[in-house]
């Protein structure tokens, strides 16, 4: 049953308070990115109509906002998604060979999930930290001045904050 | 030193936060406006200060002000175009990261020249953490009476709330944000109607860019009088250039404009050189839309005048010889940087990110990305760069929004400039394909100054 809590139920209200009367259309991106990360990092079908009913929507006018914005997820992602900018200026400062080496250390391509469902590794376009590249989104920050063992650092640290590393 | 009003006080210790911002003189320009001054008198500065908007069209704000619909019993909206999403530029982030009072300051004088009770934030959604900023700096300014009902017992109403994209660079494009702001795709509107007359939600609106609004503060501060004899000509004021590439010292830096870009790319004082000893090759001066310029071009005009970093020197030549100021994207390539490379990666930019709509754009920007990588593989033809310019010159001036513009420069530029990078590429296929950069010491030699 997709269903939010209480708390994030209070929170849909408030970012629709943001809007004058009738406007809580305008609360289906907010509202979307709320249901991604509460409902395992990306957006099933039925997340999506769920998303729907609670701003008085019709189905198609949430999935068509859902595939036009590059951070939904319409397929399962990994615990951690390497979102690493390969745009001209991170071109310039070596983003391909930072991209080939998360992709060799995970022994996953660009688009790939590892199969014990922990990394995700996707190339995205230009993220506004030209001047701190090579870089990577994180969840909700950057990762930036990226090398190899910076990588290498920031897999160790997902692994150890997840428990794996007595596994390994 | 050059005169900074946006960042003087970015790097003061816990600026951020409200108490200190307001120590240091913050919200000053509120009690101005809402005390002393009406809001065609706040208009009326921000039109004698000569600002011109920073996100990259460079319109005049103030005439952008006036034409602002004002029927009666109809409300009107700002919207702050914070979906900086520009290669190249990484400014309006370090502005809202540092000094966000800023921004709240001049929305809240904006909002009153424009008569907006209710103002937002349009925030690209990957700058996720400063949402976190920008709301705790919003909540600090509504507890201490600056938003909200009758700020400051002037009568004037007003709120801020954020609201964040979720990863599309044409939702800097102002018509395609409001229809994300409305809950939709970020498809851009046909104009007219302009935002000015119907905007979000059908209303008047104005949509600006950060740097701007956060302009407007020091325009009402020191008059805009005062704010025009910073600079030169049309170029007025201060300007964040967000530099990077090959440079020594990366980063986002306040400048007034009447300095040359050679000062700009070799001062200590900004980018210091660049990097590990390389020689310049080449910069694409505003972001990545605006042409690319060879060494020899960007520090001269085509009439061997030093070229500085302003509106007019940098747009001087037009596109034949020049390039434009845009958003202030700084993008340096050094020696060993491959220019047929670094547009591809633009092509891919620009298909990613075309919306769709306007067929020119959407098929043409991925017939442009394909031909750049046959031509990078060493897999191309000589007739490919002639196809690749016809490709171009027909997405250029056919689409409903500018992003069509932006693809098609990038490509017409490097050709311009570069084609016989591209010519190697395909007369030494072999080595196109084994080597990760194309002409090295293609500019010529220059004199760096200490």
């Amino acid at each position: 049953m997709i269903q939010f809590s209480d708390k994030k139920l209070q929170e849909v209200q408030q970012i629709i308070a943001r809007y004058p009367d009738g406007k809580q259309r305008s609360a289906v991106i907010p509202v979307l990115h709320l249901a991604q990360q509460e409902f395992g990092g990306w957006l099933d079908v039925p997340v999506m109509d769920y998303v729907a009913s609670l701003l008085q929507l019709k189905p198609i006018e949430v999935y068509e906002v859902a595939t036009f914005y590059s951070m939904f997820n319409l397929k399962p992602v990994g615990k951690y998604m390497f979102e690493v900018c390969q745009t001209g200026p991170c071109m310039l400062r070596g983003s391909d060979d930072i991209i080939a080496y998360i992709g060799e250390k995970l022994g996953i391509k660009p688009g790939e999930t590892t199969a014990d469902g922990m990394f995700t590794l996707k190339t995205v376009e230009c993220l506004g930290a030209c001047g701190y590249a090579p870089m990577m989104q994180m969840g909700k920050y950057y990762k930036e001045h990226l090398t190899k063992e910076k990588v290498d650092q920031i897999i160790a640290d997902c692994r150890r904050e997840a428990g794996l590393v007595a596994n390994n | 030193m050059a005169r900074k009003l946006l960042l003087e006080k970015a790097h003061v210790e816990n600026i951020r936060y409200y108490d200190v911002y307001r120590r240091e003189g913050g919200y000053r320009s509120v009690e101005k406006a809402l005390k002393s001054m009406n809001p065609d008198e706040v208009t009326e500065e921000v039109k004698k200060s000569g600002l011109r908007g920073r996100g990259g069209a460079g319109f005049p704000t103030g005439m952008k002000w006036s034409f602002l619909a004002k029927p009666e019993g109809v409300p009107r909206y700002l919207v702050v175009n914070a979906d900086e999403s520009e290669p190249g530029t990484f400014k309006d982030r370090y502005l809202m990261e540092f000094i966000p009072h800023l921004l709240i300051e001049g929305m809240i004088v904006s909002s009153f020249a424009l008569g907006a009770n209710r103002s937002y934030i349009y925030i690209r959604g990957e700058y996720w953490w400063i949402v976190d900023i920008l709301e705790q700096a919003i909540q600090e300014a509504r507890n201490n009476g600056w938003l909200g009902k009758n700020i400051q017992g002037s009568g004037f109403d007003c709120d801020i709330f954020v609201q964040r994209g979720a990863g599309a660079y044409i939702c800097g494009e102002e018509t395609a944000l409001i229809e994300s702001l409305e809950g939709k795709r970020g498809n851009p509107r046909i104009k007219p109607p302009f935002p000015a007359v119907k905007g979000l939600w059908d209303s008047p609106t104005v949509v600006n860019n950060v740097e701007t609004i956060a302009a407007v503060v020091p325009i009402i501060n020191e008059g805009g009088e005062e704010y025009a004899k910073i600079g030169v000509g049309k170029s007025t004021g201060t300007k964040l250039i967000s530099a990077c590439g090959n440079l020594k010292k990366p980063g986002v830096y306040e400048i007034d404009m009447t300095i040359s870009v050679e000062e700009f790319i070799f001062s200590d004082e900004y980018c210091g050189g660049i990097a590990n000893g390389k020689r310049l090759k080449a910069c694409i001066p505003g972001g990545s839309s605006v042409p690319i310029l060879p060494a020899n071009l960007l520090l001269k005009t085509a009439k061997g005048e030093t070229r500085m970093m302003n509106y007019e020197s940098l747009s001087d030549g037009g596109f034949a010889t020049g390039s434009m100021m845009g958003s202030g994207g700084f993008i340096v390539l050094d020696e060993d940087q491959c220019v047929v490379k670094h547009t591809y990666t633009l092509a891919r930019f620009y298909r990613h990110e075309s919306c769709g709509q306007c067929s020119p754009c959407r098929e043409g920007t991925g017939w442009m990305e394909k031909l750049l990588l046959r031509l990078e593989n060493g897999q191309g033809k000589s007739s490919d760069i002639d196809l690749l310019w016809d490709i171009q010159r027909k997405i250029e001036g056919n689409t409903i929004c500018p992003l069509g513009d932006a693809a098609a420069w990038p490509v017409a530029a490097a050709i311009r400039h570069f084609r016989d990078e591209f010519e190697w590429h395909v007369t030494n296929a072999a080595e196109a394909q084994t080597r990760n950069f194309g002409l090295a010491h293609y500019a010529e030699p220059l004199v760096v100054q200490s």
